[in-house]
Formats: structure tokens, C-alpha cells, sequence
């Protein structure tokens, strides 16, 4: 299987949505406290053993926490950045040209960013400054700001189905469902008693949300009774980073978590996890399935690599 | 309180159910029915309990003083709506910095009330303090209040701690004197109690000033032990600390000698930063920093999970390095001062070369019909594979790592299962190439009807999930594997077209 090695500490990866052996990395130089950061752009190679090509490298002078492919256009990616600004690049342009933006209105680092995937035209930034700002690419400013929560936003989410419908993880310990089209936040559910780092929507049912916490669970809501969760997963043994649902199977669930491992959850079953790879030898920090290769899973943790797998592989295997 | 929403929000408990089929049902996805969107909007009614809590909560001195922002945070936290805490904010009297004052005027007089020891003096003083209080509260700001008070409180408490002496003088004292006449009397015959009475103070004054003698001779000994065992103290302390000092000499000493010899290993290669992580951070004493709950820095893979609290996971030896060199106020030596603005703010964004491609979830064509890279089998990649790429390659196996217990969730991946001919009664009858029939069916029947028909001539027990969504999504999902295996990997497209299909539900 492939591996990257990345020469800072990584901190996410998404799969292109319009390539299916294309990839992005957002990494941070020494564990993004204070230091540069880098935005990769691989390609896997046909077979296995090959190593992973470089496509694009994109040098920033604070830590990149995150990184977004846009639904619209094949080579613009988005990248959420340490120092509070937002920076667009175009990997078909050459580095020089690069980023084609740098929009500058949080007022802390920006800890998350999600492209709509049913309008397409817009993405989500979320900030430790408290806020969750929408953008599309082509306005220098942002169309709206949603203040509320009471503490860092560490995820914002849209909604797989209705194009307007987002969910926002919080440092405050929950969990707000919004809807740009209204002020404020339409639902408040207390997800956990401690930081909520993530959040993500099932793509099967729309009314069904992952939320991964501090507390080292994994909790499935519904929001249309959101009082109390659908399920609890346990099994990692420290924070719960990133969790996300599969594109292809509705109740199929990843997760990366600071106990260096990447679980595989399907929590209407019972015996909830259905797999773990344990191959990151620091925090696992990044994970992402990919919407195009069913099965195709990519991790990315503090100890500088990037693993890409298919579902019951060993990441590690040459 | 009454709000817009509050009519969408009467009906949506009874018509949960219904809405969500209608939207299964409904037409073209960007246009909604007005309904829908309420299902992601709190559809409880105010729980009058909660906001009685909240309004208690709220109404608590020390929570008047917090920012509302925390205020608010709280009750969210404790599951408040939104519609609830508003309440809560509104019943409570005054939540506005301004009206604070007032009520801390009211605490400001319980309090010179419990601080009063007599009551005459403080009653006295209370009408003068509480007009110049209610005064001051109105123009000056809380903590000048305080103060103020604070010393109207010292003054009262003087002028009550004197009072009472006056008065235990007066009254105390000669109590005591006419107590020992009465001693005196009873041994003597009462007759020369007056002469008697002289003698007897001085001679308790003579004793007191005897007992004063042998106690302050007693504390002078005590001090001087104190003393003795202060030095000692301060003698065993400096042993301690040469020791130490020792130990630590000799344990950098070491290190230095551990980290020569890898350096002499590592020569060439890339630094394994991971190795000098495990073995150093064993040698060193972990670096002071924020994180007080450090513990674990060497036993990384053996720390057992705490129970219910979250415990702070090991970090890598040069994470503390760096929070040392940071709070220090240092910058690390590789951070490069980098310019990453935009060359031209106002380059204009190209056209994608590729067209989006639809979701998996999302009706529409299959996602795998465009891109450069073949999926179906025509592509020449010379793997070994004999037509896909390897990111391609399923594992068949991945039953040996999940619970096969479920075959559902076998079912998942794996290409054999028990089920599949009999769900197979409602797979289209047309071969996958002919998938486009399977859509042509969907459109052409009703969609409750392609519904029913799914759910009565499925015989699966599906599990627990009351959204038809969720039990045509297995159902999809097991008709897809069962295609799987029937028609081989090169029609991978096939079945995850069906499966679209299947899960149009607009």
C-alpha cells in the first residue's frame, strides 16, 4: 500500500472528488503549535508499489489544520489556515501563481473547512474564533457569519441532502444544527460533556449525525430526537479526532482518534466496530473515505505519513 | 414564546412520520416542501421545568455576576432549547449589568445585617449606609460599591468590638468580684470582706503575673525548639538537593552518551524521530509546561483509557520541546518566514476541465462513468490484477476482520450470503446492463408503491431503523453484492448504479 512521508506533522487529507487517485494534505510543521505549514497534492500510482507522486506543494507561513477539494471545479482546493486566513489554491496553475486567494476575517486559526457537495458553489470555515463563515470562491468576503457558540468551532458540516442544512462541533460541548437561510441556529443538541472535535452527517439518512468527542466516544444522533443519542461507540482509548460516514454504506463509519488508531464502525450493529488499523505510530489526526472507490480509505497522523488502503488491507503492507 | 415557528413546531410531533415519507416522495430535490426543513428545527414544546430551573439558576447571585455568554453555555449545555433559555432570561427580573447594582445593594445590606454583632450601633449605621449605598449604586459602578461598604463594615465592626469591651468591663468584671467576696466569705467571718478584698487582687494579681512569667517562659522554650528543628529541616533539605543534583548530572550525562550513539547510527539515513522519541523520552524528566497531568511520557502503548474522565494522551517528546520553547517565548529554529499572499488577489478562476459527478447518495448516473481512470476492466494497468487498479481490489477476506455474526454487515463486503436468492425475487429481472430499466420502473411506478413492494417481498429482518430510507438502503446494499458476485468485478459499475436507483428518494 502506499505511504507518504510528509515533512511536517500532518493534520488532515481528503480525497478528490473528481480523480480517484488524487489526494490532498494539509500538514503543520512541529504539531502546528508554532511553524509553517504545507499543502500537498499526490497522486497514487497505478500499482501498489510504486511510490506516491507529488503533484503540487504549496508552502503557508502558518499551520494548515485543514484542507477542502471543491465539488465544482477539478483543481481548486481550499485550505484552512493557523493564522485565520483561508487560502484557495489551483493545482493546475503553476506554484508561482499560487494561492489564487487569501481571505483573511476570522480572528483565530481556522480549524476546519467542508464544500458543499449538493450546491457546490460554497464552503464552510470553521474558527476557534467562536464563528462558522460561509464563502463561495468567487467573493473576496464572506456571505455569512454564524456566531453562537460559546467556545472554539472545531467542524462544520453541511448536510449530504439538503443543500442549505449544516452542523457545527464546538469546543462549548455542542452540537448546532443551522440552516443558512435562517439567523441562528435552528437546534442545540449537548452532544457530550466535553469538546465535541467533529461532526459529520450520514449520507443515507439525513436526519442522522456522528459526533466524536473528547471523551473519547463516538455518539450517532437523530436530530428529530436528539435528547438522547441513537448509540455510544467506545473502543478508542483517547480523543476521538475525525469521524466520518461512508459514501456508499449508510451505517458505516471511520475514525481517527489520539490513541493512534483508525477504527471502522457500523453502529446498527450491535458488536459496533468492525475494524482497526493501528499502523500511525503517533496521533492519528486525519482520515477520509473516499467517494469515489468504495472502500478506499487514507489516514494521515503526526508522524508524518500518509497511508492509503483499501477496507481489510494492511495499510503497511508493501 | 410565542414565535412563527411555533405553528410548524405544534404540528411536526404528530406528523413526523408522514413528512418524512413526503419528502421520500416528493419531487425534484432543490425545491423542498415547506415542511422539511423542520425537521432539522427543535420541534419541542417549552418545558415549563426547565425554564423554572433555569430561572433559578439564573436568579443566583454568584451567576449574575458571570458573563451572559457563560450563562447561556451552561444551559445549552444542561439541553435548554433555545425557545426555553429565552424564557428563562426573560422571567428572571433584570439579567442587564446595570439593574446588577441594585440587586448588590440588596446583598450589600443582608450582609451589614450578618455583620453585626450588637444591634444598636448597626442599626444606627444601617439607614446611613444603605442612602449612601442606594445612592452610590445608581451612578457608580460595583466594585467602588464594595469598597465603600468594606468600610462602613470595619467601622462598624470597631466600634461594636469596643462597645462590647466597654460593656464586658462593666459588667463582667465586677460580677467576677463580687464571686470571690463570696468565697472569701464563706471560709472567714464575713466581717472584714472589704480589707479582704484588696489583698486578695493583689494576690491574684500576683499569681496572673506568676502564670504570665511561666507561660511566656514556655513559649521562649517552644520558639527555641521550632528553631532546632527549622535547621535541621534546612540541613536534611540541602542533602536532599545535592543528591538530586547528583542524580540528575549523572542522567544527562547519560543521555548526552545515548544520543552521540544514535546520532553515529542514524548517519545518512533520515532521522527515525519515532526512536528518538521512545528511547530519550524514558531518560529524560518530562519538561515543565501547562499540562500538570503528565504522567505517562514512557509508557506510551501500555497506559490503560481512564474510565469516564478523558485523560490527556501521551505527546511525543519533541511536542513538549516545542510547548517549552513556545511558553519560553522562543521561536522553533525551522520555522522559515514564509510569504504565502496571493500573487494576483484578482486572478480570475478557470473553468473546470471535468464536469462534477453526481454523489453515490444522490440520484443520478453512476460516479464512476468519467475520469481517467478505467474502472471496467478496459484499461490496460499491467498489475497483475488482471483489470482494475489495486485501489480497486475488494478484499473478499475483510469477513476474517469484522464480527460475521451479522451477515448483514458481512454483507457488506464479503460476495456470499445466505439471503441473496431469495432477495433476489425483487432484483429486476433485466440483466445490469439493462439497468437503466431499473430507473425507467422507478419513474414509471409511484414511489410508495416501489416501496411496498420492497418491504413486503423482502422476508430479511431488517434491524431497529424506523426510516424506510435507512431499510431501502440494506436492502440496496445486500441486492448490490448479491449482483456482485453474479456478474464479477467487471460490472462494479452496475451494481452501485442499481443501488443509486434504488435510493432515489427525492
Amino acid at each position: 500500500m502506499p505511504v507518504f512521508k510528509t515533512p511536517f506533522n500532518g493534520y488532515s487529507v481528503k480525497f478528490s472528488p473528481f480523480y480517484e487517485n488524487r489526494l490532498a494534505v494539509a500538514t503543520a510543521q512541529n504539531f502546528g503549535i508554532l511553524g509553517n505549514g504545507r499543502v500537498h497534492v499526490l497522486s497514487l500510482p497505478p500499482s501498489p508499489g510504486a511510490p506516491v507522486a507529488e503533484i503540487a506543494a504549496y508552502d503557508t507561513a502558518d499551520a494548515v489544520y485543514d484542507i477542502a477539494w471543491s465539488e465544482s471545479h477539478d483543481s481548486i482546493l481550499v485550505a484552512a489556515v493557523a493564522d485565520g486566513s483561508v487560502k484557495v489554491y489551483d493545482s493546475n496553475l503553476p506554484p508561482a501563481s499560487n494561492p489564487l486567494r487569501s481571505l483573511h476575517e476570522h480572528s483565530r486559526e481556522v480549524h476546519s473547512v467542508d464544500y458543499n457537495p449538493t450546491r457546490r458553489d460554497s464552503f464552510l470555515t470553521a474558527s476557534w474564533d467562536d464563528s462558522v463563515k460561509l464563502w463561495t470562491v468567487d467573493r473576496p468576503a464572506s456571505i455569512r457569519t454564524f456566531k453562537e457558540h460559546a467556545y472554539c468551532v472545531y467542524a462544520a458540516a453541511w448536510n449530504p441532502r439538503h443543500a442549505d442544512v449544516f452542523a457545527s462541533a464546538s469546543g462549548d460541548c455542542t452540537v448546532r444544527v443551522w440552516d443558512v437561510r435562517e439567523p441562528g441556529s435552528t437546534m442545540i443538541i449537548p452532544a457530550h460533556d466535553f469538546e465535541v472535535l467533529y461532526t459529520d452527517w450520514n449520507k443515507y439518512d439525513d436526519c442522522i449525525l456522528a459526533t466524536a468527542s473528547v471523551d473519547k466516544t463516538i455518539r450517532v444522533w437523530d436530530v428529530r430526537s436528539f435528547r438522547v443519542p441513537v448509540t455510544v461507540l467506545n473502543g478508542h482509548s483517547y480523543a476521538v479526532r475525525k469521524v466520518k460516514f461512508s459514501p456508499h454504506r449508510g451505517s458505516l463509519m471511520v475514525s481517527c482518534s489520539y490513541d493512534m488508531a483508525v477504527c471502522l464502525w457500523d453502529y446498527m450493529v450491535e458488536d459496533a466496530l468492525i475494524g482497526r488499523y493501528d499502523h500511525h505510530t503517533e496521533f492519528a489526526v486525519g482520515v477520509d473515505m473516499s467517494v469515489l472507490v468504495e472502500g478506499l480509505l487514507a489516514s494521515t497522523g503526526w508522524d508524518e505519513l500518509v497511508y492509503v488502503w483499501q477496507h481489510g488491507t494492511d495499510p503497511r503492507a508493501p | 414564546m410565542a414565535t412563527p415557528s411555533t405553528d410548524v413546531k405544534t404540528q411536526n410531533p404528530a406528523t413526523a412520520e408522514p413528512t418524512n415519507e413526503a419528502d421520500q416522495t416528493a419531487a425534484a430535490e432543490p425545491t423542498k416542501p415547506a415542511s422539511l426543513p423542520s425537521v432539522f428545527v427543535n420541534s419541542e414544546p417549552i418545558r415549563p421545568e426547565q425554564v423554572e430551573n433555569a430561572v433559578k439558576f439564573l436568579s443566583h447571585p454568584k451567576v449574575r455576576g458571570s458573563p451572559v455568554m457563560y450563562r447561556r453555555s451552561f444551559l445549552e449545555k444542561k439541553g435548554l432549547t433555545k425557545e426555553e433559555i429565552d424564557e428563562a432570561f426573560l422571567r428572571v427580573p433584570d439579567s442587564s449589568p446595570t439593574v446588577q447594582a441594585a440587586t448588590i445593594n440588596q446583598d450589600a445590606q443582608t450582609k451589614t445585617v450578618s455583620n453585626a454583632q450588637t444591634q444598636a450601633p448597626v442599626q444606627a449605621q444601617q439607614p446611613a449606609a444603605a442612602a449612601p449605598a442606594g445612592v452610590i449604586s445608581r451612578t457608580i459602578s460595583q466594585p467602588r460599591f464594595h469598597w465603600s461598604h468594606a468600610i462602613y463594615a470595619i467601622g462598624i465592626l470597631a466600634v461594636s468590638g469596643a462597645g462590647t469591651a466597654v460593656i464586658f468591663k462593666n459588667a463582667v468584671v465586677p460580677r467576677l468580684k463580687s464571686w470571690i467576696r463570696k468565697i472569701a466569705s464563706e471560709d472567714e467571718n464575713g466581717v472584714a470582706q472589704k480589707t479582704d478584698s484588696k489583698p486578695s487582687v493583689a494576690e491574684e494579681a500576683a499569681a496572673a503575673a506568676k502564670a504570665a512569667a511561666d507561660a511566656a517562659a514556655q513559649v521562649a522554650k517552644v520558639s527555641q525548639e521550632m528553631m532546632n528543628t527549622n535547621i535541621e529541616e534546612k540541613r536534611y533539605f540541602r542533602n536532599l538537593t545535592d543528591m538530586l543534583d547528583v542524580q540528575l548530572r549523572e542522567m544527562r550525562a547519560m543521555s548526552f552518551s545515548i544520543r552521540k550513539l544514535e546520532e553515529q547510527n542514524n548517519m545518512g539515513a533520515l532521522p527515525s524521530y519515532n526512536q528518538d522519541y521512545r528511547v530519550s523520552s524514558s531518560k529524560q524528566q518530562p519538561y515543565a509546561n501547562g499540562k500538570a497531568e503528565f504522567d505517562s511520557l514512557s509508557g506510551r502503548s501500555s497506559s490503560p483509557p481512564a474510565p469516564a474522565e478523558p485523560s490527556v494522551p501521551p505527546h511525543p517528546k519533541s511536542y513538549m520541546e516545542i510547548m517549552a520553547m513556545v511558553q519560553r517565548g522562543e521561536k522553533p529554529p525551522n520555522v522559515k518566514d514564509i510569504d504565502d499572499s496571493p500573487p494576483n488577489p484578482h486572478q480570475p478562476i478557470s473553468n473546470s476541465r471535468v464536469d462534477p459527478r453526481s454523489k453515490p447518495w444522490q440520484s443520478g448516473q453512476a460516479p464512476n462513468s468519467s475520469g481517467p481512470y478505467q474502472l471496467n476492466g478496459d484499461s490496460d494497468q499491467g498489475n497483475g490484477d488482471p483489470s482494475i487498479p489495486w485501489w480497486q481490489r475488494k478484499n473478499v477476506r475483510i469477513t476474517e476482520v469484522e464480527n460475521e455474526e451479522d451477515s448483514k454487515v458481512g454483507q457488506y463486503y464479503s460476495s456470499g450470503a445466505p439471503e441473496q436468492p431469495a432477495r433476489s425475487s425483487w432484483v429486476p429481472p433485466q440483466p445490469p446492463p439493462i439497468a437503466m430499466a431499473e430507473a425507467a420502473e422507478a419513474i414509471r411506478r409511484p414511489k410508495p408503491a416501489v416501496q411496498k413492494e420492497q418491504q413486503s417481498s423482502d422476508d430479511q429482518s431488517v434491524a431497529e431503523p424506523s426510516d424506510e430510507l435507512q431499510r431501502i438502503t440494506k436492502i440496496s446494499e445486500t441486492g448490490g453484492a448479491a449482483l456482485n458476485t453474479t456478474n464479477g468485478i467487471a460490472s462494479e459499475t452496475s451494481p452501485s448504479e442499481i443501488q443509486e436507483e434504488q435510493e432515489q428518494n427525492y
